[in-house]
């Protein structure tokens, strides 16, 4: 017989080891995005060249200054980006399928990403540029747009439904969100001549992405995370539905909106910069839950250690597998993903008990 | 509570209820299908609006903050279905929610630790206590919410079918755990239980139902009668109980006349 203190303190140990690894594990593959590509720079050349720029010394003998071009004003803030945003997603996405009791759910489905790729229609085809933004006009309307889309959505839902059932709002989403995506097909059909730039907006890419988007989403995307940790105890208890949550003392409804309007934020700031990508917030939530259990202690931070690796390792894969040309990373997500997730549910559930 | 009405927006479908619990008494809300017991229940724990008055220790219930009523009346359900799992120490945990809220980054205390194993002793479920739920057999799991339930401290556990889905053994367990709960430190439960059996088993206080509205109010036997059942079900009640009880009695006289079943 074990007593439950020393349990919990067994599985301490054992969750201290699988979080070691998986960090490390994500950390190389950042190293890696950083490292390959049409030039490679080894990896210990690449950490030189950002020790020496963030310590702001010379570089050292040897180490070309394309090549600290390269991975400083190119490379890394893109593998950063990458890892950003799929951090993003996959918090947002666990955040999704635990409030709504539905493990398919994520901002996908309830229309934030169709309300972003309206907006980039907008702004693609009309030109237009809003003072003061510049070149965030797009990221601006886009991530406006998403989110005014989701709290449509709710706001609808709560007039059909006084208890907002989830059902009713999952619905309710993907109804709008198909509306929605409809009327961006009709832009590009109409409007030929930017239904190029409209469709690779809507496949997602990192490409020639600067320090610039860095540096607006990575705050963004803290503040929000930070947020959502708030409230582990809260998710952990809405997974058991709304009234016995209730009942434990939650105030449930609140606590719900709160946790359903930052989970659209981060999804809708991050792909507002870099186009949709979907897949990812459906896929590392759950592979995180095989791993660390259902705790969300665990579930949030893992999901986005592990959704922002698994995006760095896409985008690489994206850039390096045709040469020469970039694929669109949503399509890479998923086919990665796919088979991946496939094989880790599959296989966990017919090993473990 | 007097003269409740409850509703869910258009026509109440609970009409005029009153009654009255002391500490340590316990009450039984029978009736047929679609009755409104259950609907009763939910204005009780807060979760729907209601017209009329209910009062716990004096103080109405619509006046409390929900925090306050939610630390004091706990709803243990019939079990619902998992979506994600968490350990049965986790589980019991998250009971403890109200208490440790307050504190910084709301970890749980000693206390709390040692109430949830106090919890779980009860339950008799200390040897799982690292187990995953989903891992549990269903009697095993409402066993998990009831300590759940009892990690909360409420001095009212509403028992919302809590014996569905359970095998004969679990439901008498439960029965009996949650009578002797009741008789310390002024707890009170208010029970919605399909089965009349282990209904009368908990108290013999009962509110019987009908159509939203009170049929009868008192103890089994005297205030509520073999005719009122009859009535209210639409079957004979008392008869189909006593036919029952004929044919169990072939099996010969078992070992709990008027005392505890025994339970292993």
């Amino acid at each position: 017989m074990r007593s439950p203190e020393r349990y919990t303190l067994t599985s301490t140990d054992a969750m201290g080891r699988k979080i070691t690894v998986t960090a490390a594990l994500c950390a190389v593959i950042l190293l890696i995005g950083i490292a390959v590509g049409s030039v490679y720079v080894t990896p210990a050349d690449s950490i030189a060249i950002i020790w020496h720029r963030i310590t702001a010394t010379p570089l050292p003998e040897g180490i070309a200054a394309t090549d600290a071009a390269i991975v400083w004003d190119l490379r890394l803030p893109r593998a950063l980006l990458a890892f950003i945003v799929g951090a993003a997603l996959s918090v947002s996405g666990a955040v999704m399928q635990s409030v709504l009791r539905n493990p398919l759910a994520s901002s996908y489905t309830l229309g934030v990403s169709s309300g972003a790729s309206l907006g980039a229609a907008i702004v693609i085809v009309t030109g237009i540029s809003l003072p003061v933004m510049g070149i965030f006009t797009l990221p601006t309307v886009g991530f406006a747009l998403g989110l005014g889309t989701i709290l449509l959505a709710m706001g609808i839902s709560s007039r059909l439904d006084g208890n907002m059932e989830n059902n009713t709002i999952i619905l309710t989403g993907m109804v709008i969100s198909l509306f929605i995506n409809a009327a961006v097909t009709l832009v590009s059909a109409i409007e030929r001549e930017h239904s190029q730039r409209l469709i690779y907006w809507q496949m997602g890419s990192f490409q020639g992405k600067t320090w610039s988007a860095v540096a607006v989403l990575l705050p963004i995307c803290i503040a929000c995370t930070l947020a959502v940790s708030r409230f582990n105890r809260e998710l952990d208890m809405l997974t058991f539905g709304e009234e016995q949550a209730k009942s434990m003392g939650v105030r449930a409804k609140r606590v719900k909106w709160v946790l359903l309007v930052v989970a659209a934020a981060l999804t809708g700031s991050a792909i507002s910069f870099v186009g949709v990508i979907g897949f990812v917030d459906l896929v590392a939530p759950h592979i995180v839950r095989r791993i660390f259990g259902a705790s969300h202690r665990y579930v949030v931070p893992m999901s986005a250690v592990l959704g922002g690796g698994f995006m760095v390792l896409c985008d690489l894969a994206a850039r390096t597998v045709v040469p020469l040309q970039e694929l669109p990373v949503g399509a890479v997500t998923a086919m990665i993903g796919a088979p991946f997730f496939t094989y880790i549910y599959l296989s966990r559930r017919k090993g473990a008990r | 509570m007097d003269n409740i009405t409850v509703g869910y927006g258009g026509e109440p479908v609970v009409r005029g209820i009153s009654f009255s619990l002391d500490k340590n008494e316990n009450i039984c809300v029978l009736g047929p299908n679609g009755c409104g017991k259950t609907t009763l229940l939910r204005a009780l724990a807060g979760l729907l609006p209601y017209g009329g008055s209910v009062q716990l220790d004096g103080k109405q219930l619509r006046e409390m903050k929900a925090r306050e009523l939610s630390k004091r009346i706990a709803m243990l359900s019939q079990t619902s279905g998992i979506y994600f799992s968490y350990s049965v120490f986790e589980t019991v945990m998250m009971g403890r929610y109200l208490h440790m809220r307050d504190r910084f980054f709301a970890m749980p205390s000693e206390r709390d630790r040692e109430f949830v194993e106090r919890c779980l002793r009860a339950v008799e479920l200390h040897d799982v206590a690292g187990k995953e739920i989903s891992a549990l057999s269903g009697g095993q799991l409402q066993r998990v919410f009831l300590a759940r339930t009892l990690a909360q401290e409420p001095e009212v556990i509403l028992l919302d079918e809590p014996t569905n889905h359970l095998d004969v053994k679990y439901q008498i367990e439960l029965i009996e755990y949650l009578k002797e709960w009741s008789r310390e430190d002024g707890h009170r439960a208010v029970g919605v239980l399909h089965d009349i059996n282990l209904a009368m088993r908990l108290t013999e206080n009962i509110l019987l139902m009908k159509d939203g509205r009170a049929a009868a109010l008192g103890r089994a036997g005297t205030e509520i009668t073999a005719g009122l059942l009859r009535e209210v079900y639409g079957v004979d009640v008392v008869g189909f109980m006593r036919q029952s009880l004929r044919k169990w009695e072939q099996y010969g006289a078992g070992d709990a006349e008027g005392g505890r079943v025994e339970t292993s």
